[in-house]
């Protein structure tokens, strides 16, 4: 039997990473080491974990950009909001949209309908079942400060006009922008992010991160190709994202794979509900030099159902709700993460034909390995190639030992996914497994390749199993 | 929400609750006319602060007639008054069961929960309270009070502010007594104002017919009970608030509303002893007229009315020391008179007490 790609991975991650990387974690607290895999070395469990309590201060001081806001009456920005979300929204993507967040919605839009008494009391019941949703407290706030008559003798008056006057109100005004935005501005149908060029059926789900949304979006992966099932509002790094170095407080940008999965027991309370680390920095990263680590998507603390748009040390941080239903569902090692400054959605067709130059180089790859010629094999690395194993006493360590290993066998090539990255450079991601003729299962190898003028070149290469 | 006038001494009325009134005052068996003689006594003996004397007379009454309204309602504003907030509670909430179309045990219960930072509990009774009596100005008031508050609270959780609000706590109005048409009959009595007709008050204006229920021969008409002849604050107030420095200013605001209040519900109730009262002793007449002329003046003018409204809008207060200035939109109305003026009075304090130092329409 054939082993997945991400099986493999997660026979392997899941049991040790499980043990000790509860206690590991952030970038600062992160041991260096070349290969991404290292990551549940103990060691960084006794360097202690960055302050969570700094994090959560930090958090609330992250800096809104539209500081106008603050003065302007929420009640107004809300109704407008209402307004805009009425009319492009289709009533199918709101009820995509986690329980909390759709309620939310449904409160700005009888508002926006002028059913100011019901969407109180939708507010009301809102905030009594999610009372730390910040957001719904100040719509519901709002709602109600617009009932009162215009006077200024009520007692809390001066500390209903204080407090909307406070900066941290921006940074609500923020989410609420960016969660109608993300309602309204749906992805174009039968269109996928454009980083999921293929994608193996091994891997049932995949997720694509839209920092400039606020929103992560969870596909359903069959043979009839990605379906974008459920998105969600989520929080990136304070300082924004494009991660680069150790403590810059951002969210990194590229393809990732979820490496393990963390028991909420094991964690403390300001991660929530869990939390899935990923790869970064994966070869790709690690080969520009960027640094840090420990970038999970975890869950909120009990004090918060939501944070600000701009709120973590660089991890994407999601509802708790919300992320348990990605937890139920992520595959350790197989579920492919992107994460974008903005994501571009294309069409099935588009995706095929930008595989094409990959396809043919994997193959060129293929047909030399098996024709011996490693003059021709050569062509396809780059010099400083270098092979990392989940086996560390695995054989092979050389591209001579590829001629070796195939024998002059045929190979066949299955379960092929590739994941697009381009940003100053175009890489691929390519995971792949291989079983030779007369045997039943064989490798799991997940590629990184880096186009060179017209030709795609390997400089990293993972065996997975 | 409609705009909320801020008459805390009036309100009308559905033609339900006077029909179960009606038919509750009449289905016992004392006269209706005694009836309303206790509830008089029992009332005047809480405003004079005679608590317990009141209290000793209101189940006297009630082991005659158990289910009487009225005196259940003005048991439990004395319970309310003497801190039994439990069993105050009790009374109100009863009430609201055993006569749902009444505003004013939802009120009463409102004025309790906000007291102990039920915030939610007083909206949905107060919410109770405008259903059966949508012009219930003082449900209204109340209503804006509890409402400011829970947006005050609603805005501290969405900045995740120590809920430790230092916000003076809303007070809201106590009710102090049902509203009760006296059953036909009735002896004008004692009634310390030749009150008003029921003329509903709020918006709708101009009153269908004139006392609708209460023959007109004795031209008693409806007599409410002069309510909420200025409730006393101290009383009525909830639990005081934590903070003292915002607290003192707070008191003296409320004081002079307070005084403000029961000058205006003076004035409607034609008490003309509590309405010059009112007045400080260097209050000077507009217009040079002498203190004793003005007052002859104001007898005339006020004691002659079938009736009097005296409703109190958007009321701004500025306290400075030992003076304070009232500015308010007044609508007056009595007999077919229907006035809404600005009006500024200059306070004095002298000792508890604030008295009207000037008065003057505009401002």
């Amino acid at each position: 039997m054939f082993a997945a790609p991400g099986a493999a991975l997660a026979s392997n991650a899941a049991g040790k990473t499980a043990k000790t990387s509860g206690s590991v974690h952030k970038e600062k607290t992160r041991a260096k080491g070349p290969a991404a895999n290292a990551r549940s070395t103990a060691r960084a469990g006794a360097a202690g974990r960055p302050s969570s309590a700094k994090e959560a201060k930090e958090a609330r001081s992250a800096k809104s950009r539209k500081a106008g806001t603050a003065v302007v009456a929420a009640a107004a920005t809300s109704a407008t909001a209402a307004r805009t979300t009425r009319k492009p929204a289709p009533a199918g993507a709101i009820q995509e949209a986690s329980n909390a967040e759709a309620r939310l919605i449904a409160v700005y839009e009888m508002f926006g309908r002028g059913q100011t008494r019901p969407a109180l009391a939708k507010a009301r019941d809102l905030v009594r079942d999610y009372p730390n949703f910040q957001l719904a407290q100040l719509v519901y706030g709002d709602l109600l400060a617009a009932q009162l008559p215009p006077s200024n003798s009520l007692p809390d008056t001066a500390s209903i006009a204080k407090m909307r006057g406070n900066p941290a109100m921006a940074e609500l005004h923020e989410e609420s922008k960016r969660r109608l935005q993300a309602l309204r501005d749906r992805p174009p149908a039968n269109t996928v992010p454009s980083q999921f060029l293929a994608l193996s059926t091994r891997s049932r789900y995949a997720i694509a991160v839209d920092a400039s949304r606020s929103r992560l979006y969870l596909f359903e992966n069959s043979d009839k190709g990605l379906k974008l099932t459920a998105d969600y509002y989520i929080s990136v790094g304070k300082a924004g994202t494009d991660k680069v170095t150790e403590g810059d407080a951002r969210t990194p940008l590229g393809v990732y794979y979820i490496t393990s999965s963390l028991d909420p027991k094991s964690l403390k309370d300001f991660y929530g509900a869990g939390a899935l680390p990923i790869n970064y920095p994966n070869p790709y990263d690690v080969r520009r030099g960027k640094t840090g680590g420990g970038i999970w998507l975890h869950g909120t603390p009990p004090q918060q159902f939501a944070r600000a748009p701009l709120a973590s040390d660089g991890c994407v941080v999601m509802a708790n709700p919300d992320l348990r239903q990605l937890l139920r569902k992520v595959q350790i090692g197989a579920t492919p993460v992107v994460t974008a400054r903005s994501l571009q959605w294309i069409s099935q067709p588009q995706a095929e034909k930008e595989s094409q130059s990959i396809t043919s180089a994997i193959n060129g790859w293929k047909d030399a390995r098996a024709s011996g010629n490693e003059a021709q094999l050569k062509k396809f690395y780059l010099p400083d190639f270098q092979r990392s194993s989940k086996k560390s006493n695995e054989g092979i360590s050389v591209v001579d030992d590829e001629v070796k290993y195939a024998q002059g066998k045929r190979v066949q090539l299955k379960d092929m996914s590739y994941l697009h990255w381009k940003d100053g450079d175009d890489t691929m991601v390519v995971t792949f497994g291989e079983v030779f003729e007369g045997e039943k299962s064989g490798r799991s190898r997940r590629q990184y390749w880096l186009r060179q003028g017209t030709d795609w070149k390997l400089f990293h290469e993972e065996i997975l199993g | 929400m409609p705009k909320s006038p801020r008459p805390r001494a009036r309100f009308s009325f559905s033609p339900t609750v006077r029909a179960l009134l009606l038919a509750a005052a009449t289905c016992g068996v004392a006269l209706p006319a005694l009836a309303a003689i206790e509830h008089e006594e029992v009332d005047k003996l809480m405003q004079a602060g005679k608590l317990d004397e009141a209290m000793v007379k209101a189940e006297a009454f009630l082991k005659d007639k158990p289910r009487d309204p009225q005196m259940r309602f003005l048991k439990g504003v004395i319970q309310l008054d003497t801190g039994k907030r439990n069993e105050a509670i009790a009374a109100f909430t009863q009430l609201t069961l055993d006569a749902p179309e009444l505003p004013e045990p939802y009120n009463n219960l409102a004025v309790i929960y906000a007291s102990q930072n039920q915030f939610d509990k007083a909206r949905a009774a107060l919410e109770s309270a405008i259903r059966t009596n949508p012009s219930y100005a003082t449900a209204q008031e109340n209503l804006g009070d509890v409402y400011a508050r829970l947006a005050s609270q609603a805005y501290s959780k969405a900045l995740q502010l120590d809920q430790n609000n230092t916000a003076v706590q809303p007070k809201l109005a106590v009710i102090r007594t049902l509203f009760t048409p006296t059953p036909p009959g009735a002896k004008p009595t004692a009634l310390i104002a030749a009150a008003p007709a029921p003329a509903p008050v709020a918006k709708a204006a101009p009153a269908p017919a004139p006392a609708p229920v209460a023959p007109p021969p004795a031209k008693v008409a409806a007599a409410p009970a002069p309510v909420a002849a200025a409730p006393k604050p101290p009383e009525t107030a909830p639990a005081p608030a934590p903070a003292p420095a915002p607290a003192a200013s707070a008191t003296a605001n409320a004081e002079v509303e307070s005084a403000v209040r029961a000058w205006a519900s003076a004035w409607a109730s034609q008490d003309m002893d509590r309405y010059l009262a009112a007045y400080g002793p260097d209050f000077t007449p507009a217009g040079g007229q002498s203190r004793k002329n003005w007052e002859e003046d104001r007898r005339a003018r006020i004691v002659g009315k079938s009736s009097i409204s005296v409703n109190i809008e958007n009321l701004a207060i500025k306290v400075d020391g030992q003076n304070a200035t009232a500015r308010f939109r007044q609508i007056y109305r009595a007999d077919n008179l229907n006035v809404s003026s600005r009006k500024t009075l200059e306070m004095q304090r002298s000792g508890n007490q604030w008295h009207i130092r000037k008065e003057s329409v505009g401002g």
